[in-house]
């Protein structure tokens, strides 16, 4: 611990107790008045290698070596891409040495080997997979999300359980207390052997515990499926479907109206026209027009209405409806 | 009359609007459930006309109306001096399942409520009848799926020559230019034109084109869909209330609409097309592709509910086990996507 120091200002965990050291994605480290000072400006550069950074990107460092931090923080950059599952391969060996290239690539960032060598792989893989890549991404969100749900039902039977056991305890002491309270009373009031007594109420005391002893409630199963119903399980594929596409129902096609008529079938549209009926009505002006009415639809309106019932007689079983 | 009167018998009360209060009722009869609307008595000058405007056109239209899609009137009965009417009983509307954050609606989902509301309005409009206050509030959806336009409070006949009408007609949101240019003749576009904006909001889960003033939803609308030139639109400047705009080029549909399909870009651009001359009417978007393509509309069961209606626990159930369907079917298909991706 003593040795933790600031390799700028040389400040020690022993000399400042309140020493915190800091890292960035370069993984040298720097006290935290050093980053204060030198990125006043919001980035700057790394006193020991120059590389530009960003003092938003500075966090505290959790492990003693740097370089375990600068690897954990390329590894998490690295793994965001390379996010591929077992079943996204056909055989356990294609997955093994996609691990192993996963490995190499975040080895080489860590110590320098071929920077630019294995950025352009990666941005090559990043090209060649950006499909999967974001699907597992959306993936891997959800079943985070789902963990959580799971630990939330978790918390709740916990609670419940205690709630359970303080009740039953309660229901014990209360139980044990009757029990003896009976004794006394039979021990006092009756005029059989106090020993026999005894002995009948050990006895019936003691079934008493076996029962309750068998009827325990075995503890619930755990939880494999969420209140939804969906199945928990990290390698579960069921995953991705919490809105299935439903494509079951019949495709639509249009179909006229019936129209009940009850008379001569009224022209139908292209007629209002051609069969001069429109002749006899006052054009619509253009100021109607631009309100949407033209003189054909009343034109129709008025045929339609006099064409419909022509036919219609009133027959007896029907009656009244006119 | 009292004996129709006590056949309904009250369960609770559902709402109160401007003219009338609505109430749960168990008809005894068939042991249905159904609302009760009873007509408020307004003042005393209203009272000496008779029986309230509104109420008069839903008595009126609704009786000789009988489609799947359509709010059914069971009955009409006086008591003492209201007028009650008996309607089919519905459990929520549009507006509601548009609100809920937790449904999801899906493009199927969408396109069923879509249909349901086109075919009846192509009923009422082939019987020539305009509703003339289209909004997902007035869109009745019952447990089982079904949506029915209700609320004819404002719907009249159209198609005579020499009749004017009020440009005072749907709630202001769902308002289509030549309303607001206070065009006194007018067509089946003003339904369109709701239609357009309610699909719209289906989409967007927010109100499509929420102006504050009649000027603002021109702007609105001007400013979405561009502004309508003398080319465009003729006759636009004879129109009574015409202002001039600011010319807008509009926005492209695809832009504000991200998720959506082409063919439905191509039914929202129809069904809001600013001259109503050109608007679609309900045969037309019927007949558009977006209908007949992939995914065919949801049915009854597919359709979402609004949580707080049912009993949690019970819904709780029936989607799991929706869900537990839908993974059995669902694995297969995937696993050979996955086969072929790699």
């Amino acid at each position: 611990m003593d040795d933790q120091a600031c390799p700028r200002c040389k400040t020690t965990k022993y000399r400042n107790p309140s020493l915190k050291l800091m890292v960035n994605v370069c993984g040298h480290a720097l006290c935290e008045s050093c980053v204060d000072l030198l990125f006043l400006k919001g980035s700057g550069s790394c006193p020991e290698c120059d590389v530009p950074l960003r003092r938003s990107n500075f966090r505290v460092q959790l492990f003693e070596d740097p370089a375990v931090e600068k690897e954990v923080d390329i590894r998490k950059r690295v793994l965001k891409d390379f996010n591929k599952k077992e079943e996204d391969f056909s055989s356990l060996n294609e997955y093994n040495d996609y691990l192993e290239n996963v490995e190499t690539i975040i080895f080489n960032l860590t110590n320098n080997i071929d920077v630019m060598e294995t950025n352009k792989r990666i941005e090559q893989y990043k090209r060649d997979n950006r499909e999967l890549i974001l699907k597992n991404k959306i993936k891997i969100g959800r079943e985070e999300l789902e963990l959580e749900e799971l630990l939330e039902e978790e918390k709740h039977i916990d609670q419940i359980r205690k709630k359970e056991i303080v009740k039953e305890e309660l229901e014990l002491k209360r139980k044990k207390i009757k029990e003896k309270e009976d004794l006394i009373d039979e021990l006092m009031f009756s005029n059989q052997d106090a020993k026999k007594i005894v002995n009948e109420f050990a006895q019936i005391s003691q079934a008493a515990a076996k029962e309750m002893e068998s009827s325990k409630p075995t503890a619930p199963p755990r939880a494999s499926q969420f209140s939804t119903g969906i199945k928990f399980g990290r390698t579960s594929q069921q995953s991705a479907y919490h809105i299935p596409i439903i494509e079951d129902g019949p495709l639509y096609t249009y179909k006229e109206p019936e129209i009940v008529v009850d008379g001569p079938e009224p022209p139908v549209w292209s007629e209002i026209e051609t069969g001069r009926y429109i002749v006899h009505m006052r054009p619509e002006t253009v100021e109607e027009r631009a309100g949407g009415y033209t003189a054909n639809i009343a034109c129709m309106r008025a045929l339609q209405e006099a064409f419909m019932g022509l036919y219609h007689v009133s027959r007896p079983e029907q009656g009244q409806s006119s | 009359m009292d004996e129709r009167f006590s056949r309904y018998e009250k369960i609770e009360f559902l709402g109160e609007g401007q003219f009338a209060t609505v109430y749960k009722a168990r008809d005894t009869k068939t042991d249905d459930i159904v609302a009760v609307k009873k007509i408020k008595i307004g003042s005393l000058a209203e009272a000496k006309d008779g029986i309230n405007r509104t109420a008069l056109r839903e008595i009126k239209l609704l009786q000789e109306l009988n489609h799947p899609n359509i709010i059914g009137l069971l009955d009409v009965f006086g008591h003492k001096s209201n007028v009650s009417l008996v309607f089919d009983y519905m459990h929520t509307d549009l507006e509601v399942i548009i609100k809920d954050q937790s449904i999801v609606l899906t493009p199927a989902n969408v396109k069923a409520y879509m249909l349901m509301t086109l075919h009846g309005l192509e009923y009422l409009h082939n019987q020539w009848i305009l509703h003339r206050d289209l909004k997902p509030n007035n869109l009745l959806v019952n447990s089982a799926g079904v949506l029915k336009i209700g609320d004819f409070g404002l719907a009249r006949f159209f198609g005579s020559p020499n009749r004017i009408y009020t440009h005072q007609v749907v709630t202001r949101w769902y308002r289509c230019p030549e309303l607001l240019f206070g065009s006194k003749m007018y067509n089946t576009g003003v339904d369109m034109w709701a239609l357009g904006c309610i699909l719209a909001e289906l989409l967007l889960r927010v109100p499509f084109l929420p102006g504050e003033s009649d000027l603002e939803q021109l702007t609105r609308i001007f400013q979405t869909l561009g502004t309508p030139t003398e080319q465009s639109w003729p006759g636009v400047k004879g129109l009574q209330d015409y202002i001039q705009f600011k010319s807008f080029p509009g926005t492209p549909l695809n832009h504000i609409f991200i998720a959506a399909s082409d063919d439905l870009l191509d039914l929202i651009a129809s069904l809001l097309c600013i001259n109503p001359i050109y608007r679609l009417n309900c045969q037309q978007a019927l007949k558009m592709p977006y209908f007949s393509n992939k995914p065919p509309p949801s049915t009854g069961a597919q359709l979402p509910f609004p949580a707080a209606l049912t009993s949690r626990d019970a819904e709780r159930a029936q989607r799991k086990r929706k869900i537990e369907d839908q993974i059995e079917r669902g694995v297969q298909p995937k696993r050979l996507q996955f086969d072929t991706s790699w």
